[in-house]
């Protein structure tokens, strides 16, 4: 355990001096406070647009992020070729793919509260009070951040990074369409298409932008369900991630 | 006593980037490095230098063949622990300082470390003054003393090195040359690919020469670099001096047998002294395999 968390430490600092997480970081920020100046015209007074505008901004940071973050990685390890004085210390594969996913979560993580503590200051600034669902939402998009990463980081291991983004954005778009939508997408083979989207994870489980916005209270069991469903997906492409990494030749 | 490192049978064949077949990069390699030993390892470029030197590194997957490191598969933990790497053009994460790269690596390695012992280990390589400018600001050289250091960290018994002079000036690999013999001093057993012949020829015991992925010679140094086959024959002409003689073994006998009928006197007969370079350039251009 102490192997990984000194590399996932390493992996943080190394992250956080990058001007990649910086740029996405100000940019989800700077987006954040434009939706804050655009009058709300609900007639209840709850800046209900706020509030799923800023949770929907907070979503693609965090997109954004997970491919900022992960997709260079391991071909930048392994093209400065750093990847190999690491794995000649006591650093096996799998701790190598823990460390470097552990670091980049906590960076998610960070940014992701902060994106959400600004969100909540822009409502008070703006004179609404901050719903109290506000921290649940904030864990359930940590959740799918990291299921993000862990896809990223997944693809990172067998893909390039150009190649990383438009797979990563494929997937997040199709993980949000409900099964009735994504068989559509291929008429005639329903039965496929519905066996596929069993497998791919329902992103519309993390999303509980309307509860939050209509102060309606999100039940404490749909949230630890929520969470363990998003905990089981990023630890089945990590295990995916590893087994790839793991019986990879590094020329 | 059990050798340090053991390399038995190695293959290694890569898949073309055509996808249609493979290319043999190594070819039933075998050798053993000795507890204490400094094993030179030479060969041309393309040779399977590196390819042998991942796969004993763990970093590639031997098609067929065998390595023990300390008797063990070279990915374990074990044999990694008591292991020490200096890459060829080694780049690190630029925005990291060798002072953090040296604390992080102490504690993948569950070594105990502090700043004095950072400060201790880069005055040992010459980056005292460079613990704490980040790695952009490093010269290549540098980044190579850098390596070293974090290679020398835990004074592993066993150092693999590839090509880690490349980066040095002549100073520098003086003073690579001397930290190398002080660590087989210690006990290190050193195996060191270099295509600096004079760095082999200084430092090492023994070399193994590649070529086409397979091993060409192999030997102590002394016995790779006096010849098989060409002997000097020191003689004394009548009236006209010392005079000396380069023949080929198969010519040797006729050779003594004709200075002696012409009335010189036969002074000592020995096998010719090759450079490495000779040797190197023998073996590698079709010479006999081993």
């Amino acid at each position: 355990m102490s192997t990984i968390r000194a590399f996932a430490l390493m992996t943080l600092k190394g992250l956080t001096r990058r001007r990649t997480f910086w740029g996405i970081a100000l940019v989800t920020l700077i987006a954040l406070a434009g939706i804050g100046s655009i009058p709300s015209y609900d007639v209840t007074g709850e800046g209900r647009f706020m509030i799923d505008m800023g949770l929907f901004g907070i979503e693609i940071g965090s997109l954004l992020l997970a491919i900022g973050l992960a997709s260079n990685m391991f071909p930048r390890d392994r093209e400065s070729r750093s990847v190999m004085p690491l794995l000649a210390v006591p650093l096996s594969r799998t701790q190598y793919v823990l460390g470097r996913f552990a670091g980049a979560a906590l960076v998610q993580t960070a940014a992701i509260m902060v994106w959400c503590a600004c969100l909540g200051l822009i409502l008070a600034v703006n004179g609404y009070y901050v719903p109290e669902a506000m921290l649940p939402a904030s864990i359930l998009l940590v959740a799918e951040g990291w299921f993000l990463l862990a896809v990223v980081l997944f693809f990172s291991f067998w893909t390039s990074p150009p190649l990383n983004a438009p797979l990563t954005l494929l997937l997040f778009i199709v993980c949000q369409m409900t099964p009735a939508q994504f068989s559509g997408l291929l008429p005639g083979a329903e039965r496929v298409m519905d066996a596929l989207r069993m497998l791919l994870p329902r992103m519309d489980v993390f999303h509980i932008k309307d509860p939050v916005a209509h102060r309606i209270p999100v039940p404490t069991a749909y949230f630890l369900l929520a969470s363990v469903y998003g905990l089981a997906y990023t630890s089945f492409m990590l295990s995916l991630a590893i087994a790839v990494f793991r019986r990879r030749d590094l020329k | 006593m059990d050798p340090v490192l053991r390399v038995e049978g190695l293959s290694k064949r890569y898949p073309r980037q055509s996808g249609l077949g493979s290319f043999q990069a190594v070819s039933d390699v075998s050798f053993e490095l000795e507890p204490g030993g400094i094993l030179g390892f030479l060969g041309p470029n393309g040779a399977g230098k590196t390819t042998t030197m991942k796969c004993i590194l763990g970093l590639l997957a031997p098609s067929s063949g065998r390595i023990g490191v300390f008797g063990r598969p070279p990915a374990s933990r074990e044999a990694r622990r008591r292991m020490g790497y200096i890459p060829e053009n080694p780049d690190y994460e630029d925005s990291f300082t060798p002072e953090e790269y040296l604390s992080f690596f102490a504690s993948m390695r569950h070594i105990p470390w502090s700043r004095g012992d950072s400060a201790r280990m880069l005055g040992r390589v010459g980056l005292e003054n460079w613990g704490r400018a980040r790695i952009r600001r490093l010269s290549k050289g540098m980044r190579q003393k850098l390596s070293l250091a974090l290679a020398l960290q835990g004074s592993p018994e066993l150092l693999v090195m590839d090509e880690p002079t490349g980066g040095f000036d002549p100073l520098a690999r003086k003073e690579f040359r001397d930290m190398i013999l002080e660590e087989n001093a210690r006990g290190a057993a050193c195996f060191l690919s270099s295509h600096i012949l004079s760095d082999i020829e200084t430092i090492c015991s023994r070399a193994l020469i590649l070529a086409g992925g397979r091993v060409v010679r192999e030997g102590s140094m002394s016995e790779l670099l006096s010849s098989q086959n060409r002997h000097r024959i020191s003689y004394r002409k009548p009236g006209a001096g010392n005079a000396e003689e380069l023949v080929e073994l198969a010519d040797l006998q006729a050779a003594i047998d004709r200075i002696r009928s012409s009335g010189g006197e036969i002074e000592a007969v020995g096998r010719e002294i090759l450079s490495l370079e000779e040797v190197f350039l023998s073996a590698t251009s079709g010479g006999e395999a081993r």
